[in-house]
């Protein structure tokens, strides 16, 4: 669906800054934003019960990308098994699977790892979790096998949506086009007469394949002026950024409207107060691990599907784990839309500095605005400040 | 009472953040060595002055002949490890039945680098003091320019492996490769990119976590310059990342017509995946360095990476009667399968280059032995012939380029070889 309502003469390169980028880049970093703010969910949801970092976190979502690993192996989609486009049943399932083991995950950690500290200083659960994050890292390189990555063809949605910003302005590539296809064919016919190898082809052959090549050259520029610039957004990362939005009205609807996400929100404000009010404060908690680790299964799941190739390994969830933290700590740890607020910032930035020019510095970057708004509002975007009294 | 739940999670954070810096690459450091800049280009590899190591050397005693063997048996580049140390072990075999030094046999003592330069060190340092009087490895420049470090201060001889980082043999005389280096291998690709291909403007992806890929796609990137072309941009990610959609959003708005990805096949596969998917089609080739050496890329690179095209030391299907042994000899031991990389035949090869300086050593004394290779010459290896003698410790070799294809059709189909005078 092409829009032309920008013109063309605004994307071109300003001060040196390829304009053209921009939309693209800022498209993919709120994608990404909406995968930060999933993971981080659950790290801001432990804290508000339990105000505790959950590090191990991280590894929950590592664990849930090698449940849809495991999945679309048993679905078929084993390496160097070459099958078909998949079905939207066996996305359905993997999302089920990450979802159910990253949730039994979640809760088994809580059962054994933090209830037995519960009672003691808040360090001792830090330490435990940190010591679980390491476990579940390196226990991963000894049980799970590595560099691995899930079967892009199981995702039936191929290809992307095309959108083209600022075109309009008639460049005529017909000739263009004409004249590629003769010096092509020309080239092709010098081939076939001689039947010269490709790569050691004499002058004359090096002539009409130089020919064709400077003639397409000529043509992709042209033709991209015309266009102005392409957006392109894979299927996939469409999917995956409707069923966050979906995972997260839904869990809106959980924390405000029923009666356990009242005694969740009870719990948060008050362990005691909630506890003598009657809600069992255990249930509520093991309730919460539960959600926030089925939130990093459906991210998990989906990265690792519809982020076309990626690597899964034991540290799959160390980068995105970090990242989703420093989301919920911007966004002030424990306030819910804070979580999604900053996740949705995280991945913005990372956009904009990408499309700066700086991928290489853009995690530091993403450290630096932490560090900016911490000054500015040392509880985060959506937190509240607490004094201290000591 | 103190309630401090507000700023509870403050040291955390700094605990994280000093995490994220230091501990989130599970494969590679960075290693101070930086290309000086304006170096010698390319192929000319005369010796230039590669500090002599001055400590005192290992001497055998005994009957046994220690020689260590470094290797990723860990971590990402566990293909690579394995293939090595199983070539080394099978030139052992075969060179202690053919009658070892004089009647002493060989033995291998393997140190795992688990892919990571500071591990390579450790592995090293307990080699040497195992009393090993020389050492065959790595694969990865970053984990072999520690191993050459660490060997230094005893003067025991590095055999490199896969190791083509140009600067790797300034660490001294102690170090030689059985491998091309990156001066020559980078010039390869820009040649074939701009004349076989007809391309004119690149953008090159640099991995800046690994000296190997800095140093390739510098070499690569002068080569095209100098041959007239264009380069209309680099961007970069480090080992271990997953998501390149910023670099390669920012590529593709350079409007390139060939990628050049200088990596490591575990980001190279995920990656080229990306790169299809963010819309830049197929008549934008990919081309890349022995770094991309493993079946594995078929499997992360899908369809994505068929087409591509790579620099590589030796093919299987070559005739020379060494590959042809070698391949026989390897299929015997591994139920008729041919080894997954090139790694298998310079592992072999590396080792049994150590093997050939020993017998030719005056003494068996390790300074001796780094005398003898340095002198090699004529050495008839499974991917082709080293002569070290006046050459700095960088063999002149051929190299070939060969397009990804499926694995039925033998994953990489040649396509054509460059010699060192091909490359001017």
């Amino acid at each position: 669906m092409p829009i032309h309502s920008l013109p063309p003469d605004l994307l071109l390169p300003f001060a040196g800054i390829e304009v053209s980028t921009l939309p693209q880049q800022l498209v993919d970093g709120l994608l990404l934003g909406f995968i930060y703010a999933l993971i981080a969910l659950g790290y801001t949801m432990v804290y508000g019960v339990l105000k505790l970092i959950n590090f191990a976190h991280g590894e929950v979502f590592m664990i849930g990308a090698y449940c849809a690993l495991f999945t679309s192996w048993a679905l078929g989609y084993t390496p160097g098994n070459a099958l078909a486009s998949g079905q939207w049943w066996m996305l359905l399932v993997m999302l089920v699977a990450s979802m159910v083991g990253c949730g039994l995950l979640g809760v088994t950690i809580e059962r054994f790892a933090y209830r037995p500290l519960r009672n003691q200083p808040r360090i001792a659960s830090l330490i435990t979790a940190i010591g679980l994050s390491l476990l579940l890292q390196y226990g991963g390189q000894i049980f799970l096998p590595l560099n691995q990555n899930i079967d892009s063809k199981i995702n039936p949605a191929a290809g992307g949506y095309t959108v083209s910003l600022g075109g309009g302005s008639a460049v005529d590539t017909e000739a263009l086009k004409a004249t590629v296809k003769t010096k092509q064919a020309a080239f092709e016919d010098f081939l076939t007469r001689t039947k010269a190898d490709r790569f050691n082809l004499n002058d004359e052959g090096k002539r009409l394949r130089n020919d064709a090549q400077e003639a397409e050259r000529e043509l992709k520029t042209a033709a991209d002026r015309g266009k102005g610039t392409t957006l392109v957004v894979p299927y996939g990362k469409l999917i995956a950024m409707v069923a966050t939005i979906f995972l997260m009205v839904g869990l809106t609807y959980l924390v405000m409207y029923t009666k356990r996400g009242r005694a969740m929100r009870a719990v948060s404000h008050d362990f005691d107060a909630a506890s003598l009010m009657g809600i069992s404060v255990n249930s509520i908690i093991t309730f919460t691990f539960l959600i926030g680790s089925v939130m990093a299964g459906a991210g998990a799941m989906m990265v690792a599907t519809f982020y076309a190739g990626t690597k899964i390994d034991p540290y799959f969830g160390m980068v995105l784990g970090v990242k989703a933290f420093v989301a919920a700590v911007l966004g002030g740890i424990g306030n819910i839309p804070g979580a999604v607020l900053g996740g949705l910032l995280m991945g913005i930035t990372e956009g904009i500095v990408s499309w700066l020019g700086f991928t290489a510095y853009k995690d530091a970057v993403a450290f630096i605005v932490l560090i900016g708004v911490l000054l500015l509002r040392p509880g985060g975007l959506l937190g509240s400040a607490k004094v201290e009294k000591v | 009472m103190i309630k401090n739940l507000g700023s509870a999670w403050k040291p955390a954070i700094a605990a994280v953040a000093l995490a994220f810096a230091f501990g989130c690459s599970p494969t590679e450091t960075k290693t101070p060595e930086k290309t000086p800049e304006g170096s010698t280009p390319a192929t000319t590899t005369a010796a230039t002055t590669r500090p002599e190591p001055t400590g005192e050397g290992v001497t055998v005693t005994g009957d046994v002949i220690k020689v260590g063997v470094v290797g990723s048996i860990t971590g990402d580049q566990k293909p690579w490890g394995d293939d090595s140390i199983e070539g080394a072990k099978m030139a052992a075999e075969e060179f202690n039945a053919a009658g070892g030094v004089n009647g002493k046999k060989v033995e291998l003592v393997i140190g795992d680098s688990a892919s990571k330069a500071e591990q390579a060190k450790t592995a090293t340092e307990k080699l040497l003091s195992e009393g090993v009087v020389g050492i065959v490895g790595e694969v990865a420049s970053g984990n072999t320019i520690q191993i050459a470090k660490a060997a230094f201060g005893k003067a025991v001889p590095v055999v490199a492996i896969g190791a083509t980082r140009t600067d790797l043999t300034d660490e001294g005389t102690h170090v030689v490769r059985v491998c091309y280096t990156d001066a020559f291998q980078g010039p390869v690709m820009a040649t074939f990119a701009f004349e076989d291909l007809g391309k004119r403007k690149v953008g090159i992806i640099t991995d800046n976590k690994a000296p190997y890929s800095q140093g390739l796609s510098k070499s690569f990137g002068e080569k095209f310059k100098a041959l007239g072309g264009e380069i209309v941009g680099e961007v970069f990610y480090e080992t271990g990342q997953t998501d390149f959609t910023g670099p390669i959003n920012e590529i593709k708005g350079k409007n390139p017509d060939v990628l050049f990805l200088s990596g490591y096949f575990p980001e190279v596969g995920p990656m080229a995946q990306a790169i299809r998917a963010a819309g830049i089609g197929k008549d934008v080739p990919l081309l890349g360095g022995d770094g991309w050496d493993s079946p594995q890329l078929l499997v992360s690179g899908g369809d994505a990476i068929l087409g591509s095209y790579m620099c590589n030391h030796y093919n299987n299907k070559e005739t020379r009667p060494e590959v042809t042994e070698f391949l026989t000899k390897w299929k015997a031991k591994h139920n008729g399968k041919e080894p997954g990389t090139t790694m298998a035949a310079l592992g072999y090869d590396a080792a049994m280059l150590m093997f050939d300086g020993l017998k030719r050593a005056k003494n068996l004394n390790s300074k001796d032995l780094i005398a003898s290779l340095n002198d090699t010459e004529g050495f008839k290896g499974v991917s082709g012939v080293v002569n070290l003698k006046g050459k700095g410790g960088n063999p002149d070799k051929q190299a070939l380029v060969v397009e990804i294809a499926p694995a039925a059709q033998g994953f990489q189909v040649f396509k054509k070889a460059f010699s060192p005078s091909d490359i001017k």
